[in-house]
């Protein structure tokens, strides 16, 4: 379903990102060949100022690539409505089995390019640029994920009938009585709920003490627990936090969340997750390169930024996704 | 640091801004195409989201179920018993017969919608009166008498008088009395609209009796409707059975549609925006080249540069959005749409006057943004950094 307003703009968009990456690959190629960091040569001049050209168009692709991830989500809600039986963006996106997937490498995607961003403002810190050749070799590894997410969009929107019957969230996320197909059932919401808030309590004190002496291997422990909490926390949104903001015990949505009926309070909730994990993990990865030459300095502030932005992101997040429950269990349920 | 971070950017784009006064007729070229382009995605989308919302509304008050007898794929009248075979279905609230056509004025050359039914069986039928301008409507027993759109009486150029006569399949006249007027508030519905009783459609039409067009089946539980549905299917095999969800997604696919082709057309104006834009930025004068090579003498970065371009796109884009849909709403708040009405609307000889109030929520505006301004971006970053990139000693013929 090619012929639709969404459509076309996330085609178009992916079109624009794409152009971008291959340029951008480009001048990728070209620096892995002939990079000499102590030549004066006319190339590498030229090499000197085509890195910034790359670095302009790799942030100009995050950029986009994180308005294409929000474009997809509410395109998937515009969807459902053409598509019988679905009723929000979860029932558009497994109308076909590339929904989400797509979803999902959207989702990773805009970390690894996140990650690249950082390598390239850690690398322009120091007078030798010491990581280029590191970082052009994994933005030449970051272009297959962009084919593969534009090719799993393309799929996907290609695949859309209107007219296949698909499960609506009610059934997909919901407490099954039937043979619905339930994508996150067999989870018991007390343990959930408790697993994150050790979770959030255990990353506090790793990262408070992380604050108070810096350890590589404490560091590392951080980064491993943000990304088992950010799986977790996506889980927790849809089977319990989701259907407090809802009102609604069988609403179990990680979509709904977004509209405007709710307030978009699902952007606040996913706006402080995300970057809160990407700053958590991306400590310990800043760490890697820090013996390379002039780095040290930079790295060792980035990281107690970065700690220090994870976590107060963490409290707000926290914050956040309690709002609905504690409301629930002290005023009681709305009307 | 980030203080510092922030005051340097506060103060780049303080130079943007004075950049882009410098150059104004240049700028100014720029905004007025870029707004143009987005007026006219702007106003689509408006126009289809007003529409699909509109179409949303009437359906809600439309039966759940509409029973049609098709056959050799045409819609044909039957049997009123037909209604008998219903009786064993639980869940349905009421069956209400209906006589549904169109009259060819060929006098005004005018197509008429007219609806025959008894009122008083509808769920709501009492309530009918209320979208009434004046007068009520017709029941069961007062035969000739009719309730009529806003454009009908204005067609039908009555005057005074509150009669008129329309000739049926033979050719002879049968007349009619006015009993009330719909008000202009449903106009999308009953502009062209002419509401009797049974027994009148079945002689204007000359329908033999006992036989109806549809019947309307009113369900009681909204989520039974596609069971009832499959039963009644079960229950009479020749009939065509529509459910309101049903005909709903069909409009939207349909308002889909015809937006995206609209867009599809609307993409060749971007791409010609798009090669302006690119044109534009990559034109430099020999002014622009000593700007900023004098700009990297003075220690200016690369960067800085790119952020001092970077900044010019966002608040050019910026502003031709706020004047582009600000103009999309006017144009379809005020003057209903008038450049893309046909194209989405089809085509009718009454022209209901239609009000149509688009809600553009946060996610409309962001596939407005992403369809021009992720474009346009795009098209200035290469040239931006070609002239951020100027050799310094050669720009200032040392």
């Amino acid at each position: 379903m090619f012929l639709n307003p969404w459509s076309l703009a996330l085609t178009l968009c992916s079109f624009v990102v794409l152009i971008l990456g291959a340029v951008a690959g480009k001048t990728a190629v070209r620096v892995l060949r002939f990079w000499e960091p102590g030549s004066d040569s006319n190339r590498q001049i030229r090499l000197e100022n085509e890195i910034w050209l790359s670095s302009t168009l790799v942030a100009y692709g995050l950029g986009f690539q994180i308005i294409t991830l929000i474009l997809f989500v509410l395109a998937a809600d515009q969807f459902c409505q053409v598509i019988v039986g679905a009723m929000c963006a979860t029932g558009a996106l497994l109308a076909n089995p590339y929904g989400m997937p797509a979803l999902l490498v959207k989702l990773f995607g805009v970390f690894f390019y996140g990650f690249w961003i950082l390598l390239h403002q850690l690398d322009i810190r120091s007078e030798q640029y010491p990581l280029v050749r590191i970082k052009y070799l994994a933005l030449l590894l970051l272009l297959p994920l962009l084919v593969l997410d534009v090719t799993l969009q393309t799929l996907y929107i290609a695949g859309i009938k209107p007219d296949i019957i698909t499960s609506c969230c009610a059934v997909v996320f919901g407490d099954s009585t039937g043979g619905g197909s339930n994508l996150l059932s067999g989870y018991s919401q007390q343990e959930l709920l408790l697993a994150f808030i050790i979770s959030i309590i255990a990353l506090v004190i790793l990262g408070r003490g992380l604050l108070q002496r810096w350890q590589p291997w404490l560091a590392g422990l951080y980064a491993a627990g943000w990304l088992w909490f950010f799986p977790l926390s996506l889980v927790v949104i849809t089977t319990v936090i989701s259907s407090y903001v809802y009102a609604m015990p069988y609403h179990k949505c990680p979509f709904c969340i977004l509209k405007p009926e709710y307030h978009y309070f699902g952007f606040a909730l996913f706006g402080t997750l995300i970057p809160a994990t990407f700053f958590g993990a991306s400590a310990a990865l800043a760490g890697l390169v820090r013996g390379k030459g002039g780095l040290a300095g930079v790295v060792d502030r980035y990281q107690k930024l970065a700690v220090r932005l994870s976590l107060v992101l963490l409290v707000i997040f926290s914050g956040l996704s309690f709002y609905h429950y504690l409301k629930y269990l002290i005023i009681g349920g709305e009307g | 640091m980030a203080q510092y971070n922030i005051e340097k950017q506060l103060n780049i784009l303080d130079y943007a801004l004075s950049s882009l006064w410098r150059r104004r007729m240049k700028s100014l070229s720029v905004l007025l195409v870029f707004a143009a382009v987005i007026f006219l995605l702007a106003s689509f989308q408006m126009v289809t989201q007003a529409l699909s919302d509109k179409a949303k509304q009437v359906l809600a008050y439309t039966p759940e179920i509409t029973l049609q007898k098709m056959s050799a794929g045409r819609q044909e009248t039957f049997p009123l018993t037909y209604k008998d075979q219903l009786d064993g279905i639980f869940g349905i609230r009421r069956v209400v017969p209906r006589i549904w056509g169109y009259y060819f004025d060929e006098v005004r050359l005018a197509n008429y919608t007219v609806m025959g039914m008894d009122t008083a069986e509808m769920p709501e039928g009492d309530r009918l009166d209320s979208a009434l301008a004046s007068g009520k409507m017709p029941s069961h027993e007062e035969s000739g008498r009719v309730v009529i759109g806003h454009s009908i009486k204005k067609g039908l150029d009555l005057g005074g008088r509150s009669t008129f006569s329309l000739f049926r399949p033979d050719l002879s006249l049968k007349p009619f009395e006015i009993s009330g007027e719909f008000s202009q508030n449903t106009d999308i519905l009953t502009n062209d609209l002419m509401v009797m009783t049974l027994d009148d459609a079945r002689d204007l039409f000359a329908i033999p009796a006992g036989q109806v067009t549809d019947l309307c089946v009113y369900v009681a539980n909204p989520k039974e409707i596609d069971t009832i549905a499959r039963k009644i299917s079960d229950a009479l095999p020749a009939v065509r059975v529509l459910t309101r969800p049903q005909i709903q997604k069909t409009y939207q696919v349909v308002f889909g549609w015809r937006s995206g082709f609209g867009s599809i057309c609307l993409l060749a104006a971007l791409a010609a925006f798009v090669i302006l834009a690119w044109d534009k930025a990559s034109g430099l004068s020999p002014e622009e080249r000593r700007e900023i090579a004098i700009l990297k003498v003075l220690g200016w970065e690369t960067s800085d540069l790119l952020a001092v371009r970077f900044w010019e796109s966002v608040i050019v884009s910026g502003l031709a959005c706020i004047l582009g849909m600000t103009a999309a709403y006017i144009h379809v708040v005020y003057f209903s749409a008038s450049l893309f009405r046909p194209v989405l609307m089809g085509w009718s000889v009454l022209r209901p006057e239609l009000h149509l109030l688009p809600s553009m929520a946060a996610g409309d505006i962001l596939l407005i943004l992403a369809f021009t301004v992720i474009p346009y971006l795009a098209a200035t970053v290469i040239p931006a950094w070609r002239s951020a990139t100027v050799p310094a000693d050669s720009a200032l013929g040392g």
